[in-house]
């Protein structure tokens, strides 16, 4: 298992790099673990990295999970009501 | 910060604005081809408009608007610059500098402003063709196409024919449909954004995120946007106010918007728009609960009865929506970078509140108090470390009260600038041709200073355009340009500003002003004057040359004003001339009004500065020469008459009882420790005043002082003296003004604090110099003062 | 934590009233007053969206958002412009310049506050 940890932005700003960061995890050949709990903000650009990365491994027959959503994340995953499409299990944070 | 800061501001920089359109109008007729002023004047109208409607003042906003529309032409050439043009714009400069005067105090203009208003909206009107609607645009936003089926439903009926279309679909939602193109999120436009959005005034009933498009991250472009979005939303809002949501994606995105219980037809369009989803999109919207799953089947139906062509698919929509020259924009941004940085020195510059300012010169002023009275503390104690630690910090205090006052000084370029408009509307009244050149603009001075100079420099400009300068046909006949000039000049010249005002006209005629002068009494035939005497005569009250009287410079009243208000500013006036050829008027004003150099003099118990430029000499009133006065109060300075003033009576300064009872009063209560010598112990060291003990000769300096003295103080030419006690020497002045209560007071301008924490009064030497020449008229025993040198 | 906004106009009265109702809606403001003053407070902060005047002395409004989209930091920063009726050829420049979003001078601070919660809401 890969581990990942995303802190800060998932956004537009910083999605090339990110992408680079999970293509990496992903070559590695194992299953990667990806850790939302530092992120603080997230865009339209970070959903669509999500959502990209799910369709990779799964290309890869590889599993990647998204774990620790911060407030943000599932504020924007709501907002989108990707939940289930991106099929991680989420802690739901009590709003703030 | 409140609003009430921000509208200050507003009027402060409106008024700014103002002058430099007033500057740029006045240049804009030597250079009218100049794209920089042009734009300076268009940009002052632009920015006043802009602020004005953030405030809500919305005549401000409509006059501003008519005045903006006719420069964008001019701007863009449709007009030519004419005077008649740059005249109607000084005209409307005038008229704003009105209505936002008025709207400062939040009145109404009234009828008179409202009429000129219209005047001048009417004449610039006749710019505009077709004429431009005058305001109304408050916040208007431009009407763009979006990319929204919105079609009245009467239209749609028409189209009808199938049962289910003679009524909407059943939902109660509105349905948007938005794709968002690939450069979204590369313009720095979040999908996600917009649609929070649409949460701040309705509710997002359903929402479905279309991510089919979404590649894998292998081929993923990170910064493109592939999301689609169906959303169920409820609100009471109207349809534009939905389409405003996506205003600013209007190019970018397909924002398709169906009102609630919309005809199935436009649902069938709607699906027919996005082929490739067919099926998926009528799933989502029956999943929305936009659609019931009866309203999707007859929707696809009769989509299959009419294979209209597909849309064209959005990348080649936006394609052709994007369509721009680069060319023609590089070329045109290529230019915008040669705009010039006329005002580069600002973006360094803080605006300060003037009060916050005199505040801190104010507190500057008690820390060089606070500091003299650590200095004399520490000379008392004669410890050599606190002395120097003392001087050291004296020294810093003294950097910091003259960097302080830098604070303060403005340059007197602004106040020149205003001149171009005085100097052109003189000319027009006069019907002479009159230049105004400018130099010296960047020097600094106080701007309490700057404030005040206005007046009087307009009324020496004015008397220089009205009285030096020639008609122009005497110019030809004395071989000038047809043309006069004024010119303004200013310098800095040892601690002083020097402003000149210096004209190429026919210069002081000397015979006419002395001949004049004799007439009106001023002089007496038998003196001899030097030319500046002569020429200072101009300045006394009722002195006109000029038979023929204009009503710009009214009856030569107004020059003695100037003298007195330059005066009043502890300044000087003098004139340079050659008949013929021109007259330079020199204005020689102090840099700083809030300290000056002192002289500090005791009567009795009380302490008096008088400042220090305006002091002559110092001499001692003997017992012979207060008796030679018999009772009256003049004496014999070197055969001339000085008429002299007691301050002790003056002011009804009380007596001590004697002076070893004061000195003994001092010696307890630490109230004063300057005791009344000669000289100033502050000023001996104890070595000095050994000396000056052991010598006979000198030894009475270091005696209480049982003579009185006189201060002969100089002002506007006449002399005075002032008896007081002691003499206390050189000393710097904090000037204070006096309280409300105080003010008016006869013969005191101000006060200081001494280092020892006393207070002495500052003398009003002007006021008490006329005081003291008008005083042995009374007596009937003496003629007015003579004009000295 | 509080979104930032950057306002970028020579008016110092227009940025003081859009500031104040910034503010008071919950957003962070940074003022400059022109496009170079602008440029020199791009120092790596986040900014969240950037509001710019067209008509400014020493740096245009078109010229900075251009440099700005320069700078990895701002690159995809949303910018507002603001601009007169008359300046449709402006906007064109603007556009290609990367500022997609218009607002109308005049403008009251309620319309602009909306225009703002459009791009990022507080």
């Amino acid at each position: 298992m890969t581990h990942l940890e995303i802190s800060g932005e998932l956004t537009i700003f910083t999605a090339a790099e990110l992408r680079q960061q999970l293509l990496e995890a992903l070559g590695a050949g194992l299953d990667v673990e990806v850790d939302l709990s530092r992120v603080g903000e997230i865009d339209s650009a970070g959903l669509q990295l999500m959502l990209a990365a799910k369709q990779e491994a799964a290309g890869r027959k590889r599993a990647l999970h998204f774990t620790g959503h911060s407030a943000a994340v599932c504020d924007a995953l709501e907002l989108c009501k990707l939940f289930g499409q991106l099929g991680d299990p989420v802690l739901v944070h009590s709003p703030s | 910060m409140n609003l009430d800061d921000a509208l200050h501001t507003f009027i402060i920089e409106a008024g700014e604005l103002l002058e430099e359109m007033e500057a740029a109008l006045l240049r804009i007729e030597q250079t009218p081809d100049d794209a920089d002023t042009i734009n300076a004047i268009f940009r002052a109208a632009h920015t006043i408009k802009g602020s004005a409607g953030l405030f809500g003042f919305d005549h401000v906003v409509s006059f501003t608007h008519v005045a903006e529309s006719v420069l964008d032409k001019v701007r863009n050439g449709l007009i030519p610059i004419s005077s008649e043009l740059v005249a109607l714009f000084l005209g409307v400069g005038d008229h704003l500098a009105r209505l936002i005067a008025g709207a400062a105090d939040k009145a109404e203009p009234d009828e008179d402003v409202q009429q000129a208003g219209d005047e001048l909206a009417a004449r610039l009107g006749v710019y505009l063709d077709p004429p431009s609607p005058a305001g109304g645009q408050i916040g208007g936003q431009v009407g763009g196409q979006m990319t929204v089926t919105a079609e009245p439903q009467a239209q749609l009926d028409k189209e009808g024919g199938n049962g289910v279309d003679a009524h909407g679909v059943d939902s109660d939602n509105w349905h948007l449909s938005l794709r968002f193109g690939p450069d979204v999120l590369r313009n720095g436009m979040d999908p996600m954004s917009f649609i929070r959005y649409l949460g701040t005034f309705g509710k997002i009933v359903e929402i479905v995120t279309l991510a089919d498009k979404v590649p894998a991250l292998s081929e993923l472009d990170p910064e493109a946007s592939y999301l689609g979005f169906e959303i169920a939303f409820r609100t009471e809002a109207d349809k534009a106010t939905i389409e405003g949501a996506f205003e600013f994606v209007r190019d970018d995105a397909l924002v398709r918007i169906l009102p609630p219980h919309s005809l199935i037809s436009e649902y069938q369009r709607l699906i027919g728009e996005l082929p490739q989803e067919e099926l998926r999109l009528g799933e989502i919207l029956v999943r929305c609960g936009t659609l019931t799953p009866n309203e999707l089947n007859a929707a696809l139906d009769r989509q299959a009865d009419h294979p209209d062509g597909p849309a064209p698919p959005l990348g080649e929509v936006l394609v052709d929506q994007k369509v721009v020259q680069p060319r023609v924009v590089e070329a045109a941004l290529d230019k915008q970078k040669q705009v010039k940085e006329s005002k580069s020195a600002e973006s360094g510059l803080i605006r300060v509140n003037a009060d916050n300012l005199d505040e801190h010169i104010n507190l500057i002023g008690e820390l060089i108090i606070a500091s003299a009275g650590a200095s004399l503390i520490a000379q008392q104690t004669e410890n050599p470390v606190l002395l120097e630690a003392v001087a050291r910090l004296s020294r810093l205090v003294e950097e910091v009260r003259d960097s302080a006052l830098k604070l303060r000084m403005v340059q007197i370029g602004a106040t020149f600038k205003r001149f171009q408009r005085v100097v052109r509307d003189v000319s027009a009244e006069l019907g002479k041709d009159i230049r105004l050149e400018i130099s010296g603009g960047e020097t600094d001075l106080d701007k309490t200073v700057v404030e005040k100079i206005g007046d009087p420099l307009t009324h020496l400009v004015r008397n220089s355009m009205d009285h030096g300068i020639e008609a122009a046909e005497v110019r030809l006949a004395r071989g000038k340009p047809a043309h006069g000039t004024v010119r303004l000049n200013a310098f800095h010249d040892s601690g002083s500003i020097v402003i000149e005002v210096v004209d190429d006209g026919g210069g002081l005629p000397r015979e006419r002003i002395l001949a004049k002068a004799i007439e009106r009494g001023l002089i007496k035939p038998e003196q001899h004057l030097s030319d500046q005497e002569i020429y200072q005569l101009i300045f006394m009250a009722g002195f006109s040359t000029v038979e023929q009287v204009s009503n710009l410079s009214g009856r030569g009243v107004g020059m003695d004003v100037v003298r007195r208000n330059i005066t009043a500013l502890r300044g000087t006036v003098d004139i340079d001339s050659v008949e013929g050829v021109g007259t330079t008027m020199r204005i020689r004003l102090p840099l700083t009004l809030a300290i000056i150099d002192g002289f500090l003099v005791g009567v009795n118990a009380a302490s008096f500065v008088v400042p220090l430029d305006m002091v002559v000499e110092c001499l001692e009133l003997s017992a012979q020469q207060t008796a030679d006065s018999h009772g009256r109060d003049h004496l014999n300075l070197r055969g001339e008459v000085l008429p002299f003033i007691r301050l002790k009576q003056l002011f009804d300064v009380p007596e001590p009882p004697t002076p070893v009872e004061v000195e003994a009063d001092d010696a307890q209560g630490g109230g004063d420790p300057l005791p009344r010598y000669g000289l100033s112990t502050a000023i001996l060291t104890a070595e000095g005043a050994a000396a000056l003990g052991s010598d006979p000769e000198l030894a009475f300096l270091l005696h209480p002082v049982q003579r009185e003295n006189v201060v002969v103080v100089q002002y506007a030419g006449r002399r005075a003296g002032l008896v007081v006690d002691a003499l206390m020497g050189e000393f710097q002045t904090v000037i204070r003004p006096l309280g409300e209560v105080f003010n008016g007071l006869d013969g005191i301008s101000g006060f200081t604090i001494l280092g020892t924490g006393n207070v002495a009064l500052i003398l009003d030497v002007p006021g008490l110099v006329r005081r003291v020449v008008r005083q042995p008229n009374r007596h009937g025993s003496s003629s007015p003062a003579t004009v000295s040198s | 934590m509080a979104k930032t906004i950057m306002i970028v106009d020579d008016s110092a009265s227009l940025r003081q009233v859009v500031s104040i109702s910034l503010k008071g809606a919950g957003y962070d403001v940074v003022e400059a007053c022109d496009g170079k003053d602008a440029l020199r407070k791009l120092d790596g902060r986040k900014l969240h969206l950037i509001i710019s005047d067209v008509n400014m002395p020493n740096m245009d409004g078109i010229s900075f958002v251009k440099a700005a989209k320069q700078l990895a930091a701002y690159k995809f920063t949303p910018v507002i412009m603001l601009t007169t009726e008359a300046g449709d050829a402006m906007k064109q420049q603007g556009q290609a310049a990367g500022a997609k979003a218009w607002v109308v001078k005049p403008f009251q601070p309620a319309q602009m506050l909306n225009a703002v919660s459009k791009l990022v809401l507080p």
